[in-house]
């Protein structure tokens, strides 16, 4: 018995060439590299900021300290950016979503006439646009310069993931579809109580590209508000912290904290949703693109 | 008899008719005005607009120019020099950056066991999702002088020294700097659509050329890459169709004033000259240049890809 299971064993475990050694480490090395970019953030943020000043980190922080952490947490105006930050996500996936899944929608139904016309007006702006200074005298004549909805509204629909999705919805069996147009329900509960619960994975996965986008993004900010109060973002504010960290040699500091390690605490922090939020994702991404691969 | 048959095609609408109408219709809505409104905006660039401390008044009454912002930024020897960076970072991205994660998959399939392929996907994806805010001040903590690793880890090279480090961030090394970053940035999640693709590869293929005695490396070159060619051109296309843009974001956050000369691209380009230097006409001649040659790079592509190929964006 033991013998059998031991020759079973055997059989399935993979014989590895020299080409296959080199490969894993090959690999190895560029995910170590890749790693290595964040940890080097990380031990840096917990380090005294004097000592790191003198020469750096490479495996450990140097003078292990939470000080540039508190720094963080006590800036107040870090946390109106994050705030900013966390309303400006989730309000624009929730109203990108279903506005852009409606559309997908319609776009989908053989009750839309002029279809083509459609697609066509929507497809052109995927290659051409008007660019930042149109842009800019738009959002200023239509008020939403300096407004927090400068985030939200002008990017309710995208083009692309409307085109994911509604790929998605050619798959669902059309059958559903003419079962529930029998049972005499409208267009939109059609949308609503069919489309939508079986589509939950292209939702997710859009509702995540959505997501990391608005997380992400900072030219917004800077082309199309005065980063005020409500319109201030994360990675704006981050992004200010590290010019400033930049120009400093961090001997100017009396303090165990310097400008740069103090940003490198803000990194971190401003990384710690999308660190949650990753094993989900993950989760998710393949089944989208794959899904996006399929061109209709 | 003529009326009739009219009638008989034009269906009346119904309460569906209706609700699809009017949905899709919401959507070209915002389409036309967060969109194509702009595109209307586009007149600026024929217009007197530098300086306009009023936009709307300029493009409504303002003086038309015709073409001389088009031929001012022609003989602009800062227009060129811009040019020049975009176009070879550009190329270099194209030869580089966008073969990488096709090499990535093909590399990553030859992995035999699951876990370390999970383990080494995940691990280098995750870069996708930081922020070029973020991700720069990564860079420009790994590269600086004193405090960063890159002068140490090039020392071991005798690339650089103690007493006089090499500054990476400078105009010398710059172009190294985004290139690398943008492969180790993209390379993970790039390479997710071409593991998708290799995964549809019907298995029968690969065993039937066993029975041959194929080698492996044949196998990934006679087999697996011809298998993804199709997935490869539309990547092609739509990167060839980018030639002229970049991610204002990623050149934005590795921007000095030190490698500025350098790293100056069009897309950073047209924003200085509009929020810095205010000169609105100008910019928005130079944007919408470049959004023709875009378009006409991508159409012209697109063609030679289907005649050649069969394979195509549209």
């Amino acid at each position: 018995m033991a013998e059998l299971s031991k020759a079973l064993y055997k059989k399935k475990r993979v014989r590895m060439y020299v080409a296959d050694y080199i490969i894993y480490i090959f690999l190895s090395l560029f995910a170590l590299i890749t790693f290595y970019q964040l940890w080097y953030v990380i031990i840096g943020s917990f380090s005294n900021g004097q000592q790191y000043a003198s020469g750096g980190v490479f495996l450990w922080p140097e003078g292990f300290t939470f000080a540039n952490y508190e720094v963080i947490f006590r800036d107040t105006t870090f946390w109106t950016a994050f705030r900013n930050s966390v309303l400006r996500t989730a309000t624009g996936v929730v109203v990108e979503l279903l506005f852009t899944a409606a559309v997908a929608y319609a776009m989908t139904n053989k009750y839309l006439r002029c279809r083509n016309a459609y697609y066509w007006i929507f497809i052109f702006t995927m290659f051409f646009s008007g660019g930042i200074v149109p842009m800019y005298l738009l959002l200023r004549v239509i008020g939403l310069y300096d407004s927090f909805w400068v985030y939200i509204i002008p990017s309710m629909f995208s083009v692309y993931n409307m085109l994911i999705i509604s790929n998605f919805y050619r798959g669902i069996p059309y059958s559903l579809y003419e079962a529930a147009e029998l049972d005499g329900a409208g267009e939109l509960t059609i949308w609503a109580t069919v489309y939508m619960p079986l589509s939950k994975p292209v939702l997710a996965t859009v509702s995540l590209w959505i997501a990391v986008e608005h997380w992400n993004s900072y030219m917004g900010t800077m082309l199309y508000t005065e980063a005020g109060e409500w319109t201030l973002t994360l990675q704006y504010y981050l992004k200010q912290l590290i010019n400033e960290a930049s120009g400093s040699s961090g001997t100017e500091y009396a303090d165990e904290v310097t400008a740069k390690t103090v940003s490198y605490a803000g990194i971190i922090v401003a990384l710690i949703p999308i660190m949650c939020f990753y094993p989900f994702i993950q989760k998710h991404f393949t089944k989208g693109i794959m899904i996006g691969s399929l061109k209709g | 008899m003529e009326s009739v048959l009219f009638r008989k095609k034009r269906k009346k609408w119904n309460a569906r008719n209706w609700t699809v109408f009017i949905v899709a219709t919401l959507g070209l809505v915002y389409i036309l005005v967060f969109h194509y409104v702009p595109m209307v905006g586009l007149l600026l660039g024929f217009k007197d607009a530098d300086y306009s401390p009023n936009l709307l008044e300029t493009l409504l009454f303002g003086d038309w120019v015709g073409f001389s912002h088009f031929r001012a930024f022609l003989q602009d020897v800062n227009f060129w020099n811009v040019m020049e960076n975009t176009l070879i970072v550009n190329l270099i991205l194209l030869l580089l950056n966008f073969p990488a994660p096709i090499i990535f998959a093909l590399i990553l399939n030859e992995v035999k066991h699951m876990t370390f392929k999970k383990g080494i996907h995940v691990v280098t994806t995750f870069p996708h999702f930081i922020s070029w805010a973020i991700y720069g001040g990564i860079i420009i903590a790994l590269t600086d002088q004193t405090t960063g690793i890159m002068n140490p880890i090039l020392e071991l090279f005798g690339l650089s020294s103690a007493e006089n480090p090499v500054y990476l961030m400078g105009a010398d090394y710059i172009w190294a700097v985004i290139i690398i970053s943008s492969i180790l940035k993209s390379v993970g999640w790039g390479s997710i659509v071409y593991m998708a693709a290799i995964a549809a590869i019907d298995v029968e293929l690969y065993e039937a050329a066993e029975m041959d005695g194929i080698t492996r490396w044949q196998k990934a070159i006679y087999i697996t890459l011809p298998s993804i060619a199709s997935t490869v051109t539309v990547f092609l296309l739509l990167n060839i169709g980018r030639l002229l843009s970049n991610s204002f974001e990623q050149f934005n956050s590795l921007q000095n004033s030190v490698n500025l000369t350098r790293s100056e691209v069009l897309a950073t380009y047209i924003y200085n000259l509009s929020f810095s230097a205010r000169r609105f006409g100008y910019a928005t001649a130079i944007g919408f240049f470049n959004s023709c040659i875009s378009l006409i790079l991508l159409i012209v592509s697109n063609f030679i890809s289907k005649k050649t190929t069969g394979e195509g964006l549209f």
